[in-house]
């Protein structure tokens, strides 16, 4: 009986609307920032976007380990920055808008991110 | 009562923002020419047009809004909007200037609409605003903004982001919310963002001309078709990051169904498609 009802409320229209929230239907190599990269990517994600800050800046420039002591990365994370894996980043859950702050500090070139991403298909 | 005399969809780009900063030469060279001349030619119409304020549909790139807590809609009721720093340094153009009894009213009109957004008394601005700005309203000579603005950001970021249909509806409740504004004012719906980039995975730098033409036509002439499309569709179209265009589709939504294009201009380079389209809407 409650089955039932509940199969009345939810009606092809919601659900056809509910679907199409979440992309689901998209080739690999284009992706999404969503529930999966979002709650892969926070740590990495809070480190970055830190770096809106001057103080924060001068503190990668000074002492990158202490810079990244701050945020409770893994130590894959911490690989992944010392290295400037732009592509693992990206992988480990990176927004790009953030990725950009840290590409500033670094010293990285837009188009030398652009370059390891085509490289990554 | 206030009106609303216009709407600009535009493209925003650090890349813009670079190269207006970089001086007139570089502006109007032949490399940028095609973009910055229209630019041009909609600053001209706005200067004849005097409004009195520009409504800002835009996108936020982290640098106000985190994943701490990212609203889906956000709209400014302050009195000014600082230019944020983005992590290279603040661009040296003073805040913009706001009005927050506008703002305030749109806050009220949109929740009486059962739009209800994030209400800002403070919001610090980034290229999703000011990349395309200057080219319309800064008085270059001294260096004070013209028109004050009410920003509103829309979440196109973190998933799941509101529908093309939501924001076009948006754009919608926006009109009424600027009709029913009791002051006389003359007012400019302004949407950024896109056309198609993709700046992650394999695919970076891909640009999409054929469908980003498309988009302008059906914006223009048919702004309910965009309202049948998928964030997922305009994904595969445009790229993962052109999914921005939803704000020109808000903007859309406050003019007149029959409001055409007088300026139009689109401008395939490097890894952004650059997009501008200036509609006059007497009402």
């Amino acid at each position: 009986m409650i089955e039932q009802s509940a199969q009345a409320e939810l009606t092809e229209d919601y659900l056809a609307r509910l679907d199409a929230v979440q992309p689901s239907d998209l080739p690999d190599e284009l992706d999404l920032f969503d529930e999966t990269t979002a709650r892969r990517g926070i740590r990495l994600n809070k480190a970055a976007y830190s770096l809106k800050d001057a103080d924060q800046r001068d503190l990668f420039a000074r002492d990158e380990e202490a810079w990244m002591d701050q945020f409770g990365l893994t130590e894959e994370e911490r690989r992944l920055i010392r290295s400037r894996d732009w592509i693992g980043l990206w992988r480990a859950g990176m927004s790009i808008y953030v990725m950009v702050k840290l590409s500033g500090v670094t010293g990285t070139p837009l188009p030398e991110i652009g370059r390891q991403m085509r490289e990554s298909g | 009562m206030a009106r609303i005399l216009g709407g600009i969809g535009a493209s925003h780009a650090p890349s813009m923002e670079h190269v207006y900063d970089a001086g007139e030469d570089v502006r109007r060279n032949e490399e940028w020419e095609p973009l910055f001349g229209p630019f041009q030619q909609v600053s001209e119409w706005l200067a004849e047009l005097r409004p009195d304020r520009l409504l800002v549909i835009y996108n936020d790139h982290m640098d106000e809004f985190f994943l701490n807590a990212y609203p889906t809609f956000a709209l400014g009721v302050a009195e000014e909007y600082p230019i944020a720093d983005e992590g290279f340094g603040a661009r040296p153009f003073p805040p913009l200037p706001g009005d927050a009894a506008l703002g305030w009213h749109i806050a009220r009109a949109l929740v009486a609409d059962e739009f209800d957004p994030t209400i800002c008394q403070e919001l610090e601005v980034d290229h999703g605003v000011i990349s395309p700005l200057p080219m319309v309203d800064f008085a270059e000579g001294n260096g004070q903004w013209r028109i004050p603005v009410v920003p509103l950001a829309v979440n196109v970021i973190l998933h799941p982001l509101p529908t093309p249909r939501r924001c076009y509806k948006l754009g919608q409740a926006l009109r009424r919310a600027i009709l029913s504004y009791p002051e006389d004012l003359g007012v400019v719906v302004v949407g950024t963002g896109g056309l198609s980039h993709q700046l992650t995975g394999p695919r970076f730098g891909r640009v999409t001309p054929e469908w980003d033409r498309e988009f302008m036509r059906l914006l223009a002439e048919d702004p309910e078709a965009l309202c049948a499309y998928k964030h997922e569709d305009l994904i595969k179209l445009g790229g993962t990051e052109s999914v921005e265009v939803v704000n020109w589709l808000a903007m859309r939504g406050a003019l007149p169904r029959e409001a055409r294009p007088i300026v139009e201009a689109y401008y395939p380079h490097k890894i952004m498609g650059y997009g501008l389209q200036a509609f006059a809407a007497a009402t």
